[in-house]
């Protein structure tokens, strides 16, 4: 703070002032938070919940032990579900990069082909893609094209749109424009001025981002089998429903296996990109 | 992507972005990545033309079983109380998600972990499973021992956020400055006080920001977790699901999206006042 270097006595006190004003001011944002948290506290944990029917602590113990044992002999029918899941993740990405592609040539300010109409329609498409959750994006999905994997496929590509054109839309807004001028100016389209001028620039930057999202990816495309797309989500939903608690856990296993594994290459692959 | 300027002949220019053994490389990995692609297509029994025109059906069908949103239903008190519910799970599961992330961060910060062998795996795996299973399968675990309804829904959002933050603050503090870490170390502080008075103070505003970014998320989040027995708005998107109610259903994800939007620009507020306090 700026008074801290006056030593005269009106300086002293109005620092005592104004640090007296900053606490007063936390304080108010301290207690308000505290006044909302116990709102929430009162909201979820004591007047919705039924605690008899958890069962004290004893109940709760028995029915996380339930999960404890692991059912080995799942082992053979989990490992096409675990290849599907880690393709649908594959594939829906990719999808996702194609559909990004012309969101973010609209919602990038200086390239967009009108900025009166087509720029909010870009920025809206990606604060659309973001906001519904990928599980409604699933529902959405599989009543349009039915149960398979295609449903989730779908939805992870859209629900991966919003991220990868933000990121790439902001890239192309941060490029050199010179070499784009050059493109215009000897008679290029604006497809010729998007491949020859743009792409080379701001690929690194995409690239890197498409892998983190497919890392993502990996673990949405886990749950898309819990409204009817296919993988592992499925085996978890059937497991659960047969109250086959081992299977549960060997499934949890499974996936957290294929994200540690997600993760491990995209880590390499990112260094390789940047 | 990568391979447009490797190939001379198109473009009349001598120079090329890739030489010999790296443009080998390139062109093996995207080789590689289609035949991949290719291969799970056919692996996953996909209709590639159905692939590309789903989404020209994804308007019919939104116009045909979607439109008009029966916008009454979502005005309804009963509903309306559901959102205050989601954003009291979505708060709750925050606040004690980021209080947990921070120790476990503290573990599994390369700089400042307490002890590398023992603790510096601890924090690490914690945070990465929490991570790693998706918040709808932490709501239907949570759902199976504590039952039904918001309790569950609030442990859910918990380990999201707990894994959502704590990889953040992780980062945040792997990048401090060494130099107040270094000199409290050979002041003869332990850990814990090196994690207080020297790593704190330093990340003290982007663990704020991240916060109310977390709070963010699991609101997104938090319109789900009802779907599978959490509580909230996604209970009522699950009953109209289920009754094939699509006007209904309409509405509620139109609520959900204008909601969603409104807590990104709390959280876009909050963390601007934020950077602008510090």
């Amino acid at each position: 703070m700026s008074v801290t270097d006056i030593n005269t006595s009106d300086g002293l006190s109005l620092q005592t002032e104004l640090r007296r004003k900053k606490q007063m001011k936390q304080l108010l944002i301290w207690g308000l938070f505290l006044l909302f948290a116990g709102w929430c506290v009162h909201g979820t944990i004591i007047a919705d919940t039924d605690w008899s029917r958890i069962g004290g602590r004893n109940g709760v113990l028995a029915s996380v032990g339930r999960y404890i044992t692991i059912d080995w002999g799942l082992l053979p029918e989990l490992i096409i579900p675990t290849i599907e899941t880690f393709m649908m993740a594959s594939v829906g990405t990719v999808l996702g990069c194609f559909f990004s592609l012309p969101v973010a040539w609209l919602g990038a300010a200086n390239v967009t082909p009108s900025k009166a109409i087509l720029y909010p329609l870009g920025r809206f498409l990606m604060v659309l893609s973001r906001s519904v959750h990928e599980i409604v994006w699933a529902l959405i999905f599989v009543s349009a094209v039915g149960l398979g994997a295609l449903p989730g496929i779908l939805a992870i590509a859209m629900r991966s749109v919003g991220f990868i054109s933000k990121i790439t839309a902001e890239a192309i807004e941060n490029i050199d424009a010179k070499p784009v001028e050059a493109i215009r100016a000897t008679g290029g389209n604006e497809f010729q001025v998007m491949y020859y001028g743009i792409l080379p620039q701001i690929y690194p930057v995409v690239l890197a981002t498409v892998i983190f999202e497919w890392d993502i990816n990996i673990r949405r495309s886990a749950v898309m089998g819990l409204v009817g797309a296919g993988g592992l989500g499925l085996l978890f939903f059937r497991q659960m429903n047969s109250f086959n608690y081992g299977g549960v856990t060997m499934v949890i296993l499974a996936i957290l296996l294929l994200i540690v594994l997600g993760e491990v290459i995209s880590h390499y692959l990112r260094k390789a990109v940047i | 992507m990568t391979e447009q300027t490797a190939a001379p002949s198109k473009q009349k220019q001598t120079w090329s972005r890739y030489s010999f053994p790296e443009s080998l490389w390139s062109f093996g990995t995207l080789l590689a990545v289609i035949v991949f692609l290719g291969y799970s297509l056919h692996f996953l029994n996909i209709d590639v033309l159905m692939m590309l025109g789903a989404l020209g059906k994804l308007g019919g069908v939104v116009a045909d079983r979607f439109y008009p949103p029966d916008l009454a239903y979502v005005t309804d008190p009963g509903y309306l109380a559901s959102i205050l519910d989601t954003l009291q799970m979505s708060f709750l599961g925050g606040i004690l998600g980021v209080f947990l992330a921070i120790p476990l961060a503290w573990f599994s910060a390369w700089n400042v972990s307490p002890h590398r062998k023992i603790f510096f795996p601890i924090g690490r795996l914690g945070v990465i499973s929490c991570r790693a299973i998706h918040e709808t399968i932490w709501t239907i675990l949570f759902v199976s021992v504590l039952g039904f309804g918001m309790l569950a829904g609030v442990s859910a959002l918990t380990m999201f956020c707990i894994g959502f933050a704590g990889k953040l603050f992780a980062d945040e503090i792997e990048a401090v400055d060494m130099g107040p870490v270094e000199a409290m170390r050979a002041a003869g502080a332990n850990s814990f006080q090196v994690f207080i008075f020297a790593v704190v103070p330093q990340v003290r505003v982007a663990f704020t920001g991240i916060a109310i970014y977390t709070w963010d998320v699991a609101f997104r989040a938090a319109t789900v977790v009802g779907f599978f027995g959490g509580g909230g708005m996604g209970w009522y998107l699950k009953r109209n699901v289920q009754q094939l109610e699509n006007l209904r259903v309409g509405a509620i994800i139109l609520s959900i999206i204008a909601m969603v939007l409104i807590a990104e620009f709390i959280s876009g507020w909050l963390r601007s006042a934020v950077n602008k306090a510090k």
